[in-house]
């Protein structure tokens, strides 16, 4: 730091005294970062591209499609069949799961039965990003009860390698199947007769009809964990299919014929491409029939855009449906948005007018609509968890989404379901003919992307831009505070020589940041202790959330207590803008850390931690400038302090989205609880990023 | 030599004469031959007299259906127009027919009506999928290959020859991509010309491109003879003409197929020239501009008949009667009795002859030989003419 006395940095390279001028300027560089990164975030939507299919090998829509109005006779059948057999015979639902079987075995197809046990998730602090370890399950005989049975049916590409595949997932719940559920299988089935009579498939076609009575993900996860783990343990603690047909089918008198051990192993077709999730639902009616696609995965991965592109192209320009991806809707009614929207639009149309080269085209509506769902997007992506059972595919780097079909018409119509039924067959059938003819995987389009529209997508070169703008400032206002108080105390310890404190090391030498490293290291270990708890607190037996909570919150507290006492001597002797500096700079690796991890969490985690930390100063301590932007500066450290502790922004949060009256003190153990099962690194982002950054900032506030 | 010797068994005893005049000018061909190789002659001089074609698809994966049906349409039409399978050397870079993706197994079509199977049953692929590259197309241009290629994938092509090279596939300034991998320059290819030419590996060579910005490719040639025509301009794209929706990919391209569409109408008689095909090419059709590159090429192109290139019409020397050697000039029965390469070789021998000194003595030798019947004489003249030609080169080589 001695570069920046005048005549050293005369003499040093442009970037040192580039460096040197932007920590002068520190105040003012990090007002600016600031707010053009939060500008550039509201003005995401409106740097949106259009999507485009980028793989040339995928040729959407070039072949007619096949699927014709027999095979929706045929899915209509099979839809009567399954919903009878699910409401007139009562029992574990092995019927479904063995009419389903039958069905693909006749259209020629390879069928087992894969049974799955439910694992409740657990919190594992020493396996989070891994999958929970493989342990014996104990089975017992009547374990089929607890088990789930899925069958699945592969059909072999006639002259295909059978080294990749494509695998089609219909989820249904086997204890209590409905006609949406029916019907999504009988979709299914049809596609899977017609892909069994083609003689274009290069790839294997899959068919899951996962069992969802424990969760449509549980079932789907688990197969894939068997897929691509075999085992090969021999029967023991194995059990049968047939042990499972036949305790159900003991007084029908009727299974002689079926050989259950056929329908055991476990049968494979190479790498997945991709895997599409379809499932028909019954939503509000809208004009035309309906596709939502979810691909949102654990941890804010997603699937390659090209996969979401097709689909979009096909359902629209091919079948005429209408697409939507997850929008908040409460902020499309938002007047705020609506204000920005419409100044965007007129200052655009100012800048057009200026220079009729420019085509900016902002349009209000279309902006508050980017927004909603671009918020959507971030949101779940930055929740970590993923928005459907296509999430246990990204797991294992393969390309999956969730295409929820909903009909114009309702469910029991019979002629707007057998539209609806043709054009979504059609769809599936033009989505698989596109990726069987992929050459290996996905690669060409984007992988980190947010969309705000079905067709309209951000790619990571420009959401990147607002989140470096709003972490720029952090590293330079922690090298200038630092270098302030280093000269401070050089001048301080020239002009009076007479040693003030009763450690001469402590004052002199830069090395004094060693003792606000050594609290920022402590709360660090606090909040690492404070992040394990949980795997305790589980463990206790008849507790709900609420005493969770309180439970965590108070040893947290009194862990606190006693890590501060037993190292009250270890942490004395620190100046706040020393320790200021030290906390800004491990945020700002914990910030560029997790962006690394899922970008969308910090992004999100900066909105809030980055001004809290740059504004961050004693309460007590006076400063120099008029009363107003004091106590302007005083309220809102105050009010950071509060919105940003994790407990309280949730708080908030849930109570602006459904009333403050649905405030529970649980809701914090839940909602971490929801984290946890599912891996996200958010979990991990809030308790040891956030948590000790806004402890500390607290320390600082009440700083004297 | 074999072949000859039995042909002329049946003629042995009638004619006793023809044969010893026949080994005779063996004798004589073979004691002059070293003296007269040295003597080149010029090039211009010499006739077109045989076609070859290469045809290269240089794209893999299904996507890229169309350039193999390019290709495979293009090798349809030079083999109907008259170009035998043995001098097309077909290069595919991968193979469409049994991609599990086509619907038509073990079928290609150039059009959505299928009516026409390109891979039929008389397909002969010299250099298929991972075979096609820029190394192997270069080796089969200049004849530098190694000794265990067989010949039915060499080019044989000599001085008189007539070369069509027709490539398809995508392409870039000054470049075209080989199997995803590599890429062709315009550098290399104006250097293989370049060295074809100084090797006599060709007499006229039409260079025929179906890709983007074809005409970047023709920018580095400077061998005379060479005549280029490329599907598009530098900055255009060559674009797919239709798309099958049965195969569900797109089976032609533009270019290719205007110029299948002009070689439909015509058959081996026709006397349609270069100019009219050139002409035929309409921009707005092909979304792209055709590119002729004609200043390396001397002939006017209107007096060019497609069938040059794009298919094997020869000159044919009418002969009354192939084995009798007396009635005819013995030049041209040589000429018979050997094989078409051999051909040019012997008349160059024969133009060469007139200028030789030995000229005149042989002449009397033969004059002696068809007035007079005294054969035996003629031959021990003949033989001793041989002993002392052989002693004098002997006593000057020592």
């Amino acid at each position: 730091m001695e570069e920046q006395k005048p005549p050293a940095a005369r003499k040093s390279r442009l970037i040192v005294r580039l460096g040197s001028f932007l920590v002068s300027h520190s105040a003012f560089v990090s007002v600016i970062c600031c707010v053009a990164g939060c500008i550039t975030l509201l003005l995401l939507p409106v740097l949106a591209k259009n999507t485009y299919v980028s793989e040339n090998a995928l040729m959407p829509g070039s072949a007619n499609p096949m699927f014709s109005n027999q095979d929706v006779v045929e899915a209509n059948r099979f839809v009567k069949d399954i919903y009878e057999t699910g409401i007139l015979k009562d029992g574990s639902g092995m019927e479904i799961a063995r009419l389903i079987g039958k069905h693909m075995e006749d259209v020629g197809a390879e069928v087992y039965y894969h049974k799955f046990k439910y694992r409740n998730l657990q919190f594992h602090p020493l396996c989070f990003f891994s999958s929970i370890p493989r342990t014996a399950v104990p089975q017992n005989s009547s374990a089929c009860t607890l088990n789930g049975v899925s069958p699945v049916g592969i059909i072999r590409a006639p002259r295909g390698d059978g080294k990749e595949s494509i695998v089609l997932v219909t989820p249904y719940n086997s204890e209590n199947i409905k006609l949406n559920e029916a019907l999504s299988l009988g979709l299914a089935y049809s596609v899977f007769s017609l892909l069994s009579r083609v003689v274009w498939l290069a790839k294997d076609i899959v068919w899951l009809a996962a069992d969802s009575r424990y969760g449509e993900y549980t079932s789907v996860a688990s197969w894939l964990k068997d897929y691509h783990n075999p085992t090969f343990s021999s029967d023991s603690g194995k059990i049968g299919i047939e042990m499972c047909f036949e305790k159900t089918e003991n007084h029908v008198e009727e299974q002689s014929s079926f050989d259950g051990a056929a329908y055991d192993d476990f049968k494979r077709a190479g790498t997945m491409s991709a895997a599409l999730v379809v499932k028909v639902m019954d939503k509000e009616r809208s004009e035309r029939d309906r596709v939502d696609i979810y691909a949102e995965a654990s941890n804010g991965q997603m699937p390659n855009l090209d996969l979401i592109n097709i689909v979009h192209y096909l359902a629209v320009h091919r079948q005429g449906l209408h697409v939507r991806v997850g929008t908040f809707g409460f902020l499309l009614n938002s007047a705020l948005l609506k204000h920005v929207g419409k100044t965007l639009q007129r200052l655009t149309r100012l800048a057009e007018s200026l220079n009729l080269g420019w085509k900016l085209g902002v349009n209000s509506a279309d902006f508050v609509e980017g927004t909603a769902t671009l918020a959507s997007s971030m949101y779940y992506q930055a929740l970590g968890v993923p928005t459907g059972p296509h999430g246990a595919f990204r797991d294992f780097q393969i390309d999956a989404i969730t295409m929820e079909l909903s009909p114009r018409t309702s469910l029991t119509n019979d002629n707007g379901i057998s539209s609806f039924l043709l054009r979504s067959g059609r769809l599936i059938e033009g989505v698989i003919r596109s990726v069987n003819n992929l050459l290996e995987k996905f690669h060409q389009s984007f992988f980190l992307y947010f969309l705000t529209a079905p067709n309209k997508f951000v790619s990571v070169g420009v959401y990147m831009i607002a989140f470096a703008l709003l972490v720029a400032p952090l590293p330079i206002v922690a090298a200038a505070l630092f270098s302030s108080t280093a000269n401070a105390r050089s001048l301080t310890t020239i002009s009076n020589n007479k040693p003030t404190n009763s450690k001469p090391v402590t004052r002199s030498g830069s090395w004094n940041w060693l003792h606000s490293a050594k609290l920022v290291f402590l709360v660090h270990l606090w909040a690492l202790i404070v992040s394990l708890l949980p795997y305790f607190v589980s463990q206790i037996p008849h507790t709900n959330s609420t005493t969770s909570m309180l439970s965590w919150s108070l040893s947290s507290l009194l862990i606190l207590y006693l890590l501060t006492r037993l190292t009250k001597s270890y942490v004395e002797g620190y100046q706040w803008e020393v320790l200021k500096s030290v906390m800004i700079a491990a945020a700002s690796i914990g910030l560029s850390l997790m962006s690394i991890i899922n970008f969308s969490t910090a992004q999100v985690g900066s909105i809030l931690l980055v001004p809290m930390c740059l504004m961050v100063r004693p309460l007590k301590q006076p400063i120099q400038v008029p009363i107003f932007p004091a106590a302007l500066l005083k309220i809102l450290n105050i009010l950071l302090a509060v919105v940003a502790f994790p407990p309280a922004s949730l708080a908030i949060l849930k109570g602006c989205l459904r009333g403050f009256e649905s405030i529970n003190i649980g809701d914090f153990w839940e909602w971490s609880e929801f984290l946890w099962v599912w891996n996200s690194a958010t979990y991990l982002f809030v308790a040891l990023v956030h948590l000790p950054c806004w402890y500390l900032c607290v320390h600082i506030l009440l700083h004297n | 030599m074999a072949s000859m010797t039995q042909r002329l068994k049946p003629s042995w005893r009638n004619h006793p004469i023809s044969s010893h005049l026949l080994i005779f000018h063996l004798v004589m061909a073979s004691t002059l031959l070293p003296s007269l190789t040295s003597a080149i002659p010029s090039f211009s001089s010499t006739m077109h007299n045989n076609n070859w074609a290469v045809l290269v698809c240089t794209s893999r994966f299904w996507f890229n259906y169309r350039h193999m049906a390019n290709t495979l349409s293009l090798y349809r039409t030079v083999k109907r127009l008259g170009i035998p399978d043995e001098r097309i050397i077909l290069m595919l870079a991968d193979d469409m027919a049994c991609n599990s993706r086509n619907t038509y197994p073990a079928q290609v079509f150039n059009n959505e009506n299928h009516q026409l199977n390109l891979y039929g049953d008389n397909v002969e692929v010299d250099y298929r999928g991972y075979e096609v590259t820029v190394e192997n197309l270069l080796r089969v241009l200049t004849g530098r290959h190694e000794s265990a290629v067989p010949r039915s994938k060499r080019l044989l092509s000599d001085e008189g020859s007539h070369i069509l090279l027709y490539m398809t596939g995508h392409g870039g300034d000054e470049f075209l991509k080989f199997q995803d991998s590599e890429e062709l320059q315009s550098h290399d290819l104006a250097d293989a010309v370049k060295q074809m030419k100084e090797k006599h590996r060709f007499k006229e060579l039409l260079i025929m491109v179906d890709t983007c910005q074809a005409a970047t490719l023709f920018s580095q040639l400077h061998s005379p003879g060479v005549l280029a025509i490329g599907s598009s301009k530098k900055g255009e794209n060559s674009y797919s003409h239709h798309l099958d929706s049965d195969i569900g990919v797109s089976v032609v391209d533009r270019f290719t197929f205007y110029t299948l569409a002009f070689f439909e109408k015509l058959n081996m008689y026709s006397n349609a020239s270069l100019g009219s095909l050139f002409h035929s090419y309409n921009p707005n059709l092909l979304m792209s501009t055709a590119f002729y590159r004609m200043d390396l090429y001397q002939r006017p192109l209107d007096e060019v008949p497609v069938t040059n290139f794009f298919g094997s019409v020869m000159k044919t020397i009418h002969t009354d009667s192939p084995f009798r050697v007396i009635s005819s000039q013995p030049k041209v029965k040589e000429s018979i009795f050997l094989g078409d390469d051999k051909v040019k070789e012997i008349d160059k021998r024969n133009i060469k002859e007139k200028r030789c000194s030995f000229h005149l003595w042989m002449e009397f030798l033969q004059k002696k030989l068809v007035e007079k019947d005294d054969s035996d004489i003629i031959v021990m003249y003949g033989f001793g003419s041989m002993i002392l030609l052989l002693i004098v080169s002997t006593w000057l080589s020592a």
